[in-house]
């Protein structure tokens, strides 16, 4: 499969709040490759759900451009955005719905005009690749789940509509720490699959771990984007905006070592310093 | 989205300051005697009430246009039937539509009141904090707990329900987007496709509000709150002389609204 | 009175279902922090309603929150006054129209004249740095105001006892931050607190651990005590913080780093000592 390119150009959204006018997002352009995976960081407020929602079409922009695959949202582009952009939202086991939990992941499928046959091997593959293997949980109520389960199940529902482009909304938030090690191994597994991948969250260490690359977004105005670079300022540029620096990258600050490749995982610090 | 609930407007103003029972009492009584005698004159009256209202309030106008502007298609409509379907002499005909006096008279009756009616009421709400409304009608309802109904309880009920509006419709709003996300349509295809394209969206909320419920409930609980007990209040209603002179003042105009419209 | 929490062989079992707490026996004095631990379905968040009063124990040999008989419905309705506890979710521990509506609800229930209450509303605004929230409708707070909201409505009915049902797990950062700030300010006044939490770094704030498996105690001790253990670690599947993971893989690869640090202080101060 083939990751869909993303590419913003001057957006900017404001929204009515009361008797306020709201600046969410100023002059954003960014350039998101076929494939990337991304980590948009930022404080509360600084508009990363909003970004989301622009960049799966649910929101049109006040100002500027949303292009996707070279297609802009404004005529073709939202076919496209249908089609290839799938949107996880923040608690997304708050969308479930159905009686069973295949027939709630076949939902995205089915609108989509599959037929049967794809509807079903869509299914099976999505939960499989979240780990609720369909044998076990296709005719379970959704309900019945765990807390971390329904999440899944909720991705598995977007999964399954085989989007190019994978966007999630802090999909980490309330999850027990063993559904949180659960959530990152999947989330590894998406890297090796293609889609592009867009991870907005405020967990700098799983950004760290799973994004090759990362937006901050600071006031609704883009900070910075690009590849982290920890070598030429980019643990000022975090801490300038109030976020937290990746803990294994600060433990390599402490310890003296060059920031150049910091360690992602765990592991990787441990071998390093074996 | 806003509109749904009535709005309220603080301000430093003699309506605000005032008693919420005697202003519900206040715009229950006019509201009543607005429909008694068809006379301008008694209508110019209330009017004139309103509007003072209006002016003490230091509510901006825009609120109360806010207020009228969904009540205004009704006006025009009410307006047309009575004018098009009235008693009396035409003194103009075109084709099928006759009009006559009594007719225009009729339709201005009628469309006035709906106006003053809404001010009224508008009134009400702007200058007047939800809690203070609801504590009000259930102490104006205290009779009523004779019959076994649980006003304390309910008091409480409409003020959490109210607290909860903004945040389900944002949750609503939320949940639609994510359906939509999956490619559900919510605007094409007749009534009955587009009431089962609501299911993904209705059956998440209810869920979700009857969790939210349970929740709530045992965080009431854990802060002491046992159904039956009466409750102090934060801002306790206090009546004082204010009060006194709003409802002689309503009295007033009832009383000269009734004879001005008797006797011209 | 210095023992505010006093159970004995306590169970617990939703009607038609299994036990979720069998046998728990548990002492708790005041002034301590405590820390309760254990995956999900141990029995943790069963345990906090109780001891808030808000469940009734199935059965117990004693079962004693600052004095009251938990097992009767006077006891229980004592226990809620004494004892306050903090839920997970922000948004649905917030009653009142707005935050000053909210912080009185508790006095509130409790018919303190209108003077009063206003008094101990200032006072929470004070403590817990609300002033620029006072008329604020919950709609238009974070979940890190909400919960610091809840957390003064909470204490607005003066307590002996705190317990805390995994606060933080549904804040970013910055409210994680500022509720445990909040929790450890309250202990060094005075308040004894029991924190339920599936974090380590949040367990590791407290002087002492009890950590449920199954609906049985197994573990009560200082907190550093459990931290050694990995094998306990693991099958009570609580949350290793970074650096306590990146010191296992170390120790994995040979490298012995005595406690396993918690924070990062302790990790960078740890492998330095073993460099040296």
């Amino acid at each position: 499969m083939t990751g869909l390119g993303m590419v913003c150009e001057h957006l900017s959204f404001a929204y009515q709040a009361g008797e306020q006018r709201v600046l969410a997002l100023r002059d954003i352009s960014l350039s998101l490759a076929p494939g990337s995976s991304t980590a948009l960081l930022g404080p509360a407020g600084s508009g990363k759900s909003t970004l989301l929602l622009i960049l799966r079409g649910l929101l049109d922009p006040d100002e500027g451009e949303v292009r996707l695959g070279g297609v802009g949202m404004a005529d073709r582009g939202y076919a496209e955005a249908q089609r290839s952009v799938g949107l996880v939202f923040q608690q997304a086991e708050r969308q479930l719905f159905a009686a069973t939990c295949e027939e709630d992941v076949a939902f995205g499928p089915r609108q989509l005009g599959w037929p049967p046959q794809q509807v079903q091997e869509a299914v099976a593959e999505a939960m499989e690749r979240v780990g609720l293997s369909p044998a076990l949980f296709a005719r379970r109520h959704p309900y019945a789940l765990s807390g971390g389960e329904q999440r899944r199940l909720a991705l598995a529902g977007v999964l399954a509509m085989r989007p190019r482009a994978l966007l999630l909304d802090e999909p980490f938030v309330g999850l027990d720490p063993a559904a949180r090690r659960d959530l990152s191994a999947i989330l590894r597994g998406l890297a090796t699959s293609g889609e592009t991948v867009v991870l907005a969250t405020h967990e700098v260490d799983r950004a760290w771990e799973l994004c090759e690359q990362r937006v901050v977004l600071a006031g609704g105005g883009l900070a910075a984007s690009g590849a982290w670079d920890f070598a030429a300022g980019g643990v000022e540029l975090l801490e300038s905006h109030g976020l937290q620096v990746p803990t294994l990258v600060e433990l390599w600050r402490r310890l003296g070592r060059p920031l150049a490749h910091p360690p992602r995982t765990a592991t990787a610090a441990a071998e390093a310093l074996a | 989205m806003r509109a749904a609930v009535a709005q309220y407007y603080p301000a430093a103003s003699w309506l605000h300051a005032l008693d919420a029972r005697a202003k519900i009492v206040a715009v229950g009584v006019l509201s009543v005697a607005l429909f008694t005698r068809d006379a301008f004159i008694s209508l110019a009256f209330y009017s004139g009430a309103a509007t003072i209202g209006l002016i003490v309030s230091r509510v901006p106008a825009r609120w109360f246009w806010r207020a009228l502007k969904p009540v205004l298609w009704l006006v025009a409509l009410t307006f047309l039937v009575q004018i098009l379907f009235a008693p009396g002499e035409a003194f103009f005909r075109f084709g099928p539509i006759r009009l006559s006096w009594r007719g225009l008279e009729l339709a201005g009756y009628l469309s006035l009141r709906l106006i003053v009616l809404v001010l009224f009421g508008s009134l009400l709400t702007l200058t007047t904090s939800p809690v203070a409304l609801t504590d009000g009608l259930a102490w104006l309802g205290r009779p009523l707990r004779r019959l076994r109904v649980p006003t304390e309880e309910l008091a409480l009920m409409v003020t959490i329900a109210l607290r909860f509006i903004p945040t389900l419709l944002a949750e609503l709003e939320t949940i639609m987007r994510a359906q939509r996300a999956r490619g559900a349509d919510f605007s094409h295809g007749g009534p009955l496709r587009r009431a089962r394209a609501l299911v993904p969206v209705l059956v998440p909320l209810f869920v979700l509000s009857f969790r939210r419920a349970d929740d709530l409930a045992l965080a009431m609980e854990a802060r002491c709150y046992v159904p039956g007990v009466q409750r102090s209040r934060l801002h306790p209603l206090r009546a004082s002389w204010r009060d006194g002179v709003l409802l002689v003042a309503v009295a007033g105009i009832v009383v000269m609204a009734v004879a001005a419209g008797t006797l011209w | 009175m210095s023992t505010l929490i006093d159970i004995r062989e306590l169970r617990f079992a939703y009607p038609g279902n299994q036990a979720a707490l069998s046998g728990i026996s548990l002492n708790v004095q005041r002034g301590e922090s405590v820390a309760i631990v254990g995956a999900n379905g141990s029995g943790k968040s069963t345990l906090a309603r109780i001891l808030g009063g808000l469940e009734r124990p199935t059965a117990a040999a004693r079962a004693l929150v600052c004095g009251a008989d938990l097992t009767t419905l006077e006891g229980r309705l004592s226990a809620r006054r004494e004892a306050g506890i903090l839920f997970q979710d922000p948004e649905n521990q917030f009653v009142g129209a707005d935050v000053e509506e909210d912080l009185a609800f508790g006095p509130e229930n409790l018919g303190w004249p209108a003077e009063r209450i206003r008094e101990r509303v200032e006072e929470l605004i004070c403590a817990f740095r609300l002033e620029d929230l006072r008329e604020r409708e919950p709609h238009m707070l974070s979940g890190g105001q909400k919960q610091r909201v809840a957390l003064a409505g909470v204490l607005a009915v003066p307590r002996t006892l705190l317990v805390l049902d995994e606060p933080t797990s549904m804040l970013d950062a910055a409210g994680k931050h500022d509720v445990l700030a909040a929790v450890r300010r309250l202990h060094a006044e005075g308040l004894t607190v029991i924190l339920v939490t599936q974090e380590m770094e949040e367990a590791a704030i407290a002087a002492r651990v009890i950590a449920l498996d199954a609906g049985t105690v197994a573990f009560d001790g200082p907190a550093a005590t459990l931290f050694t253990d990995q094998e306990a670690l693991a099958r009570l599947s609580l949350g290793l913080p970074l650096p306590a993971a990146v010191a296992a893989e170390v120790e994995r690869r040979g490298r012995r780093l005595g406690t396993l640090p918690l924070d990062l202080e302790g990790l960078v101060t740890a492998l330095r000592e073993v460099v040296s």
